[in-house]
């Protein structure tokens, strides 16, 4: 049994309950007139807006130094906004205390560019210790490690070193860790940018079908050619501001002017 | 408090075995500063057995004059025998003297060679427990001015020192755990820390799937628990094994020198030392992982 630390971050939503029905249609996240910057004078993101639905799977796409990783660290508070909100599920990321930061993180699956494996542990370990965080048995940290490796293709792998791996298989066992725990959203920060272009498909595919189980996908890449293979929503960060592209169609620059003022 | 899930002690076997030579280094340091403590009280432990032994003697040996005939001797003993307190008197010969000191000794011994006439006679009286010292001392003042007494041995003074030696002892021992206890934050302190640097990858991804603060410290507290039990445990073997060597080579000859048969630590205050250092070695990676990878 999950003990009292581990309770999770996201609110119950279940209808004629705390909330009501109309909060599963909410976003699942809102950037309003986000700031950052790293320099004094240089914003990296200035007054961004952003609404990203449950279920989607957007790419996030942008010159280098855009914001795309920013944006990311943003959302799974490894940096901290310099003004506006952003709304994860409801809640203000900028505002938790350092606290509850692990208790948002464990809502949220990360994949990186290096990893971010533990290269002495073996599979089974690096894609285990995100339940192991949570307090579950290990009898159902077994199966769930089980059906993660399943589903990226490393079935029987458990008991291999993580750091012997290829690239791509590195990366496959990166996406088990961040959806073992079945999170509300997977964020992928140029999951693909050290490896070659068809396993940079491959691992696409993976986050296709992770989103068609009715995960929010966030996809920051600058590899134009996987913006082409499926016709998915596009973000570019520009000049600090998220522009909508859609197949390829400029169709509407988020600027802080929302057609329907969301109920939070 | 402390998370001592199957998780926390996995990791925590997964660390040692990957810094055991890190562990090691540790462990010896803190075993150099927990024999210390441990010599420390294993004199405080054997001094006040003897304090016990000879606090109070309950004895008098009254050393005769050279000179005393044996009609002196009679005569003291009968006066004796009167005094309120006084429960036996026995009179000792210099040869009987001679004989019991060097009842245990190598008969080609230097104290063996020496002539009964080195061992002054003397009559050794038994006083009834509830003589208080200062009645001895009364008594003992009569017999001074008597004209065959030499001189009256109450072992008092002696007694005194011993209770003073022992005090000191434990504050002895009282600094030196002070600097077992800076000695364990330091060493366990700083080898975490260490150990906390060679796995930052590790704390870093434990940080990205929603680790606390204490899920993350938890396994390095146990190993720093397990540092300080270790060296405590070693100290106490190294010493054990000194007190084993030492005892066998001067077997009966401590024991009629003070009075009591040396013995080890007692098994409370050893085990006790391991948990002391268990705690302290869990408090000390506490304390130096306050400030943690932060991602």
């Amino acid at each position: 049994m999950a003990n009292e630390e581990s309770r999770p971050f996201r609110p119950k939503l279940r209808a004629g309950a705390r909330f009501g029905s109309e909060a599963a249609q909410r976003p699942i996240l809102l950037f309003e007139d986000v700031y950052k910057s790293y320099r004094p004078g240089a914003p990296v993101l200035r007054g961004m807006n952003l609404v990203i639905e449950r279920g989607e799977f957007v790419f996030f796409t942008g010159a280098s130094g855009a914001g795309k990783s920013t944006l990311l660290r943003l959302l799974y508070r490894s940096e901290t906004v310099d003004e506006g909100r952003i709304l994860f599920m409801g809640r203000d990321v900028a505002r938790l205390t350092a606290d509850s930061i692990p208790f948002l993180r464990r809502n949220i699956g990360c994949v990186f560019q290096d990893f971010k494996l533990v290269a002495s542990w073996s599979v089974y370990e690096n894609v285990a210790i995100a339940l192991e965080v949570l307090g579950l048995p290990q009898r159902l940290v077994r199966s769930r490690v089980g059906e993660a490796l399943d589903r990226v293709g490393l079935s029987g792998r458990g008991g291999d070193p993580a750091g012997v791996l290829s690239g791509g298989e590195q990366q496959r066992v990166a996406i088990a860790r961040a959806i073992v725990g079945e999170p509300a959203l997977v964020l992928a920060d140029e999951p693909t940018g050290n490896l070659d272009p068809q396993l940079a498909i491959d691992i696409l595919g993976l986050f296709e079908e992770i989103h068609e189980s009715g995960t929010t996908v966030l996809f920051a890449t600058h590899d134009r050619s996987l913006l082409e293979i499926r016709p998915r929503r596009v973000v570019v960060l520009d000049a600090g501001k998220a522009v909508d592209v859609r197949a390829g169609i400029a169709t509407k620059q988020h600027d802080g002017d929302f057609d329907n003022e969301l109920p939070l | 408090m402390l998370d001592l899930s199957s998780s926390t002690t996995r990791r925590a076997k997964r660390g040692l075995r990957r810094e055991w030579r890190l562990h090691a280094l540790s462990v010896f340091s803190l075993s150099v500063a927990f024999v210390c403590l441990a010599a420390a009280l294993l004199v405080v432990t054997n001094l006040q057995a003897i304090e016990k032994r000879w606090a109070h003697a309950g004895r008098a040996s009254i050393y005769l004059k050279d000179d005393a005939t044996s009609s002196d001797v009679t005569q003291l003993k009968n006066a004796l025998a009167k005094v309120s307190g006084v429960t036996a008197v026995r009179y000792v010969s210099s040869g009987q003297a001679r004989d019991v000191f060097t009842k245990d000794e190598d008969p080609k011994g230097a104290l063996a060679a020496l002539p009964a006439e080195a061992f002054p006679a003397s009559l050794e009286v038994d006083v009834a427990p509830d003589v208080t010292d200062e009645g001895l001392t009364e008594i003992v003042s009569k017999l001074e001015k008597l004209p065959a007494v030499d001189d009256v041995e109450t072992y008092q003074s002696w007694t005194e020192r011993l209770a003073r030696l022992v005090r000191g002892g434990v504050a002895a021992s009282a600094v030196l755990a002070v600097i077992v206890l800076l000695s364990v934050l330091a060493v366990v302190g700083s080898t975490m820390r260490f150990a906390l640097q060679r796995r930052r990858a590790e704390v870093e991804v434990l940080r990205l799937v929603g680790a606390t603060d204490r899920f993350v410290k938890a396994p390095f507290v146990v190993e720093g628990s397990l540092q300080g039990a270790m060296g405590a445990a070693s100290a106490i073997a190294i010493l054990g094994a000194m007190f084993v060597i030492v005892h066998s080579r001067f077997d009966g000859e401590l024991a009629a020198l003070i009075g009591v048969e040396p013995s080890f630590l007692p098994w409370p205050v050893a085990l006790g030392m391991i948990a002391l250092g268990a705690m302290l070695g869990a408090a000390a990676a506490s304390l130096g992982l306050r400030k943690l990878v932060q991602v």
